[in-house]
């Protein structure tokens, strides 16, 4: 049994799994070590002796490896890369630098060129800077909600119960609801003397408006956050499922009690799951579009007037495609700043030398 | 060799015909269906439309029916696409435009042709494009308003006639001892006033709406002598814009006659409201709400008569006032530049604005004909008398390309002051900035427009 290339770090553990030759030191390539290793000595010379196919010693093979890795095989993926992603960014990154609308976009192509006039007069706008401010916080806000409430669900239906399999699927229904159904039923549920103002009004609360002024950016959290929970708990319930039987076991025998089995045991095998919810979650509601535009319409009400839905609005509302797209590029840096830095500190992006570490 | 030249030849001689015939069959059809009978045989015309959400199913009996009577006049095939929102319209031809490709006529809102004429994506009408849809002569001229920037540049042929009316309760206004409608903006204000008593209220309104607010600032703005966009000049911040939010808001937070809860409503609701019976008048609506309100509580009990034509603050119209009773509402009909059925297009477009077929789309949809004979059939019917004497009475709005923008921009004044609004006030100073920000926005769009 070969495991297949990917995550292979669990098989490395068990040490169960030793590949053909490879010594089972560097777990990606795993599958094709013994061609990288005949390549080796084929091409000879390049690496010192000592790098024989029999003991895959890491740091001589590395160097060849990596110089020799057969990356024509990434074509594929390269070319659908470039036609899903590349192209289209370039074209927003170019249509941005337009003066593109009603009048010139049937032969765009001849918009007249405008520099940088455009992200000039985005970051002059008071809306770009007012709906970054309000996407991002309550991005932030939804995320810190539903990482509680995630973890929680997750624990609860660890365990065996009777109705567990039921529980689970109930719990995963504001997830797989359609954006549009999901604001449509909470439209009507905050609407001005809707289900929500009937109900807080028979515990004396006389909230009033909730779909515009203030209160509107607190249903958008609640809102988003009801929504968007069962992802934190989807992969915290993976997470849970990947730490081994036995830790349980060993924890019970070593009498710890609940909290310090959390606290010790399970939470630390979590931090992976719980850092890529976070980051998802946070990017996910950050390029909401659906719900906000559902909920409020638009134009929207100025506490919720979200960065998507104002790039929607710039585009499809008063067709200044340029303009929009500008905004667009904006949110992209803005946006990919804070990435960078987390995903270097959470180290998704190492995982190939982590793997390597254990 | 010689048998090697002769297949040369012979091959080139093929080719030469086959070529030929192709440019024969690709040059010679639509001419020949011009000057006498439309050929679309095996042609395919796609039409791009609203899909209507009152008669789902007799729209698509029409469908059936248009391209069954078509298909027998020329052969050609006729499809239909319909659109939820106006949004997927816009995207949809927003895509068509630019990729040169897609419907070949498109059904469109009134206040959307300006746009549409801007993005210089449709057909401009000739002299002789109008004889092939039976002439301009056989449209009323009230619904040519809308077609174009002058009379030599129209790219939309009307089709359907929505003019905004207002509903009332008759057995409301009669117990109150009101014998008719007010025809004054105050006048109204002061019969809901007398009218809002035991949990029902004088107006029922959407202030939520996605298109109602600005319709009502429109209008009162047009009848006290300012057109809102002059030229080139947004004139969003006159006095008369003011005077025109503070009355469509202060009937709620002053007036109170109006359900606080409509700050959350949209026209339907508005609507629902008084087929309740919970609202004497219900301003903003178009013929369309007959069928609703037939079904409601209030069938039977109800009357259609003009919006006020006097401005808030008078008594009649002053100088340089416009008596617009409704923005000049419906669809017009125009043909995609890129259409390579021109012709035909044009050919249903004639089919579809006969008397005949205006009357049967009338009898099913319940939208006015634009045809002029047809419209006077209807002059008589006096259940309609309100909404045919609005439909003469209609004004468009400006003609330019940036006027989504402006409506947007005056929409969007009410947006923001709903928070105020429901609350229970109407800030003079919020509404003087929310107003100043408008127009901005708004003579920004109209500076880059062409």
């Amino acid at each position: 049994m070969t495991s297949v290339p990917g995550r292979s770090r669990s098989a490395d553990q068990r040490g169960s799994d030793k590949p053909r030759g490879g010594g089972g030191t560097t777990p990606v390539p795993v599958g094709r070590r013994p061609e990288t290793a005949a390549d080796d000595t084929a091409a000879g010379g390049l690496t010192p002796p000592a790098a024989g196919p029999a003991h895959g010693v890491p740091y001589h093979g590395r160097g060849v490896t990596r110089r020799q890795r057969p990356l024509w095989m990434l074509a594929p993926g390269g070319v659908l890369m470039t036609i899903v992603i590349v192209i289209p960014l370039l074209l927003a990154l170019y249509i941005s630098l337009l003066d593109l609308d009603q009048y010139t976009f049937r032969e765009w192509v001849h918009a007249p060129f405008t520099g940088l006039a455009n992200y000039l007069e985005a970051v002059r706008s008071a809306d770009l800077v007012h709906s970054i401010v309000v996407s991002v916080s309550y991005s932030v806000l939804v995320t810190a909600i539903t990482l509680p409430i995630g973890v929680a669900a997750a624990l609860a239906t660890q365990n065996r119960f009777p109705a567990r399999g039921l529980v689970r699927s109930v719990f995963l229904i504001p997830y797989v609801l359609p954006g549009f159904v999901l604001g449509v039923i909470w439209r009507i549920i905050l609407l001005p003397g809707g289900v929500a103002n009937n109900l807080l009004g028979h515990f004396g609360v006389h909230s009033g408006l909730w779909l515009n002024g203030p209160r509107s950016f607190w249903a958008l959290v609640i809102v988003q956050s009801w929504a968007s929970w069962p992802l934190m708990y989807l992969l915290v319930l993976a997470g849970l499922q990947s730490v081994d039987i036995t830790m349980h076991e060993a924890a019970a025998l070593d009498g710890a009690g609940w909290w310090a089995k959390l606290r010790y045991v399970i939470l630390p095998h979590l931090g992976g799951p719980i850092s890529l919810g976070l980051l998802i979650s946070f990017l996910h509601n950050v390029n909401n579009f659906t719900l906000p535009y559902v909920l409020f319409g638009v134009p929207s009400p100025h506490d919720v007037q979200v960065l998507p839905v104002l790039t929607y609005v710039e585009s499809f509302q008063n067709f200044r495609f340029g303009l929009a797209a500008a905004m667009a590029v904006w949110s992209l840096v803005l946006i990919a700043v804070p990435l960078a830095v987390y995903l270097r500190v959470v180290r998704l992006d190492v995982g190939e030398r982590e793997g390597r570490r254990k | 060799m010689e048998a090697k030249r002769r297949l040369l030849c012979l091959a080139g001689a093929i080719l030469l015909a086959a070529s030929l015939t192709a440019c024969q069959s690709g040059d010679k059809t639509p001419t020949s269906g011009a000057s006498t009978k439309l050929d679309g045989t095996g042609k395919t015309l796609d039409v791009f439309m609203g899909a209507n959400t009152i008669y789902p199913t007799q729209q698509k009996q029409w469908f059936n029916d248009v391209a069954a009577k078509f298909k027998a006049e020329t052969g050609a095939t006729v499809t239909f696409e319909t659109f939820a929102s106006a949004n997927d319209e816009l995207q949809k031809i927003q895509t068509s435009v630019l990729s040169g490709q897609g419907p070949d006529v498109y059904l469109l809102g009134t206040t959307f042709t300006p746009t549409a004429y801007a993005t210089g994506a449709f057909l401009e009408l000739s002299a002789d494009d109008w004889k092939k849809v039976g002439g301009r002569d056989r449209f009323l001229p009230a619904t040519l308003g809308i077609s174009g920037p002058d009379k030599d540049h129209e790219v939309g042929i009307p089709f359907a006639s929505r003019p905004f009316v207002m509903a009332y309760n008759k057995d409301l206004l009669a117990a109150a001892g009101i014998d008719k409608p007010a025809t004054t903006w105050d006048g109204l204000r002061d019969q809901a006033k007398k009218l809002t008593a035991n949990g029902v209220y004088g107006l029922a309104l959407g202030y939520a709406d996605g298109f109602d607010p600005w319709k009502f600032v429109w209008a009162m703005d047009v009848q006290a002598g300012n057109p809102v966009v002059d030229g080139k000049k947004a004139r969003l911040d006159d006095p008369t814009s003011l005077t025109a939010y503070k009355t469509y808001l202060g009937w709620l937070a002053n007036d109170h006659v109006v359900d606080p809860a409509s700050v959350g409503w949209k026209n339907a609701q508005a609507i629902a409201a008084f087929g309740a019976g919970k609202a004497a008048f219900v301003p903003m609506v178009s013929a369309s709400s007959k069928v609703t309100l037939d079904k409601s509580a209030v069938a039977g009990k109800y009357a259609y008569a003009l919006m006020p034509t006097v401005p808030p603050g008078e008594t009649s119209l002053p100088s340089g006032g416009v008596g617009a009773a409704s923005i000049l509402s419906g669809d017009n009909v125009v043909v995609a530049k890129y259409s390579k059925n021109k012709d035909l297009a044009l050919g249903l477009i004639n089919m579809l604005t006969t008397a005949d077929s205006q009357d049967a789309y009338y009898k099913t949809f319940g939208d006015l004909p634009t045809n002029a004979e047809e419209a006077k059939k209807l002059q008589s019917d006096p259940a309609l008398a309100a909404i045919v004497d609005s439909a003469g009475k209609s004004k468009n709005t400006p003609f330019n390309g940036a006027w989504s923008q402006v409506q947007l921009a005056l929409l969007n004044v009410v947006v923001q002051s709903i928070p105020d609004l429901s609350a229970g006030k109407v800030d003079e100073n919020h509404l003087k900035t929310l107003l100043s920000q408008a127009q901005t926005t708004a003579q920004g769009a109209l500076d880059k427009s062409k």
